[in-house]
């Protein structure tokens, strides 16, 4: 009788693996280049100029620093520039709470990733984008701190998040490249 | 200035506009130095010492980037005087260009600026799999740059340099962080051709290169014949139209191309492409032709027939005598007045001789009395017994101009 189980019971297993999605996209635009294409040209892109502009206002000499320089770096893998966007937008929420980044630079760069992810139609795990997304579109641009005051000490998080802004607009622009056909 | 101890002293320079050297701070500096002595503005006490290199460490100026590092001098003798010698320029930034996605090139500087020999590392992902340049440029045995064809070339994931630059033993290095989706230059557009469009419209298209046409914006730059300045707009497609043209002027037309914004982040425009001119041939030929009379035919013409005008002059007298008529001269009138009367105008112009001697100064003329005698018919004379007749008695000596014949005429003025 038990072995009648483990042989009816055993070969679920190996079908489970193969029926399990691998790296599935949780994002539900991956066919409708058209339409990323005409958000992103029309609304994202002039967000994103301005969020690379406020981290130009950012101290880049620091990151310079050796100390510094051991910061994870994010690819736009070739054949899965929507992957790769999500990862970026989904890593870049974590600054929203940040409070060693200034507010106007953590703010414009959530609204960034928000924007994105909501072009894409993506999600990101542990829910992190139903926590802060919301609280971004519904406030938009905050009050925020004039051009001197924001600028804060150079810090590690800081150069983490340049980092990834210059990474994100990379692989928009590739895939800007790609989809523009 | 600094000293370290007894042996030697360094020196810094206080911040200036310019400063002399610029460096990462605490960079290890490769430092060679020349010892002299000087007693105020004689000639040196000392002859000047070999080179030595050797390696120091100090504070140098403000700027922290790794553009251009030089050589400092370290005094090794108290006494010595302090000299800078601000030596050639070691190291310099690294440029790259993506010429239209095809190859790309990476320079550093020129022969007439770089002294040392200079070796390209580069990679893109990992530290570990620096790859020297396979393809340097050199100008007179110095590296100068280096080429990248398209299987090296990864767009869109940061690329790093690592120049090193070794020079008398010791070596210098700079490092850069590249995107190279921000270096591209495109090719200029190619195939510009001119459509004739309704209501005097011109439609101006072109091809390109560059394999992603739809992410380049283009430039159009257009005269005509008769502006001055040039008009350039800015396009996104790859079709340009001008309204309402003039078919009397003449046209030229240029384009140019940059990847766009939402392609990358470049700020190179391409070269302009090869000009398209349109407009009526005439006009352009006859423009050129009426110019050609203005300037040239007219002013030789002009002075051809001065020329022609200056020998007719010189040499034929009718001809002057026409242009310049000669002044009369009525002296010939007066031949016989001169040789005849010597001078004599009065003989001459046949005045009468008393009237001539009249006007001499002593003059004197006698009076000459005139009496009427009686008619012999007696009648009685108109006046009366009483008063005698009078007489007319030349008197002995009338007053001098009363009876002048010319009394009347005074006494009449």
């Amino acid at each position: 009788m038990f072995h009648a189980f483990f042989r009816s019971t055993l070969p679920v297993l190996p079908l489970l693996l193969v029926l399990s999605p691998v790296n599935s996209s949780s994002c539900a635009m991956e066919n409708k280049t058209t339409e990323i294409h005409v958000k992103y040209e029309n609304i994202l892109i002039h967000d994103i100029n301005e969020l690379v502009n406020i981290s130009a206002q950012n101290r880049d000499r620091c990151c310079r620093n050796k100390n510094h320089k051991n910061i994870k770096v994010f690819f736009c893998n070739d054949t899965q520039e929507i992957e790769s966007l999500q990862s970026m937008a989904c890593n870049m929420l974590r600054f929203f709470h940040k409070q060693r980044i200034s507010k106007a630079f953590r703010w414009k760069a959530a609204f960034v990733s928000c924007g994105t992810l909501q072009v894409l139609k993506c999600k990101c795990e542990g829910h992190r984008k139903e926590k802060v997304c919301p609280h971004v579109n519904v406030f938009g641009k905050e009050d925020t701190e004039t051009g001197e005051q924001s600028r804060k000490k150079c810090n590690q998080e800081v150069c983490e998040l340049k980092e990834n802004i210059s990474s994100l607009r990379s692989c928009w622009n590739k895939f800007e490249k790609i989809i523009s056909r | 200035m600094h000293r370290k101890g007894d042996s030697s002293f360094s020196f810094h320079l206080a911040p200036s506009s310019q400063p002399l050297f610029s460096g990462k701070k605490s960079t290890s500096w490769l430092a060679v130095s020349k010892t002299t002595a000087f007693c105020g503005n004689t000639a040196p006490l000392y002859p000047w010492t070999s080179w030595a290199a050797g390696k120091v460490s100090f504070m140098c100026g403000n700027s922290q980037s790794a553009a251009r590092l030089l050589h400092c001098v370290t005094l090794q003798l108290r006494k010595a005087w302090l000299w800078l010698f601000p030596a050639p320029a070691v190291l310099a930034e690294v440029k790259c260009v993506l010429f239209n996605e095809e190859y790309m090139n990476c320079t550093w500087g020129s022969r007439e600026t770089l002294k040392a020999n200079y070796s390209l590392y580069y990679w893109y992902r990992n530290t570990s799999n620096k790859v020297e340049c396979k393809h340097y440029w050199q100008d007179q045995d110095i590296r100068v740059g280096c080429y990248f064809n398209q299987n090296e070339i990864i767009q869109f994931q940061p690329f790093h340099v690592l120049l090193k630059a070794s020079m008398g033993g010791s070596t210098l290095e700079i490092s850069k962080r590249m995107e190279l989706q921000d270096l591209v230059k495109p090719d200029a557009p190619v195939n510009l051709t001119i459509h004739n469009m309704s209501n005097n419209q011109l439609q101006l298209t072109w091809a390109t290169t560059y394999p992603k046409a739809k992410c380049l914006e283009h430039a159009v730059k257009y005269k005509s014949n008769k502006d001055t300045d040039w008009m350039e707009i800015s396009v996104n497609g790859d079709v340009f139209s001008l309204p309402s043209v003039d078919y009397k002027k003449f046209y030229t037309f240029y384009v140019r191309s940059k990847v766009n914004k939402y392609c990358g982040r470049t700020q190179l425009w391409s070269e302009w492409s090869v000009p398209v001119v349109w407009g009526s041939n005439s006009t352009s030929k006859g423009t050129v032709h009426w110019l050609w009379i203005h300037t040239v035919l007219i002013p030789i013409a002009s002075c051809l027939i001065l020329l022609v005008l200056v020998i007719l002059l010189v040499r034929m007298e009718r001809v002057w005598v026409i242009l310049m008529p000669r002044i009369p001269n009525p002296s010939k009138n007066f031949d016989e007045l001169f040789i005849t009367h010597n001078g004599n105008f009065q003989e001459w112009a046949g005045v009468p001789k008393d009237v001539v001697e009249s006007f001499k100064p002593n003059y004197s003329e006698n009076i000459c009395y005139v009496s009427e005698l009686p008619p012999k018919d007696s009648y009685e004379p108109l006046w009366e017994s009483s008063n005698p007749p009078p007489s007319v008695m030349p008197s002995a000596s009338p007053a001098p101009g009363e009876h002048s014949p010319y009394k009347n005429s005074y006494g009449r003025v």
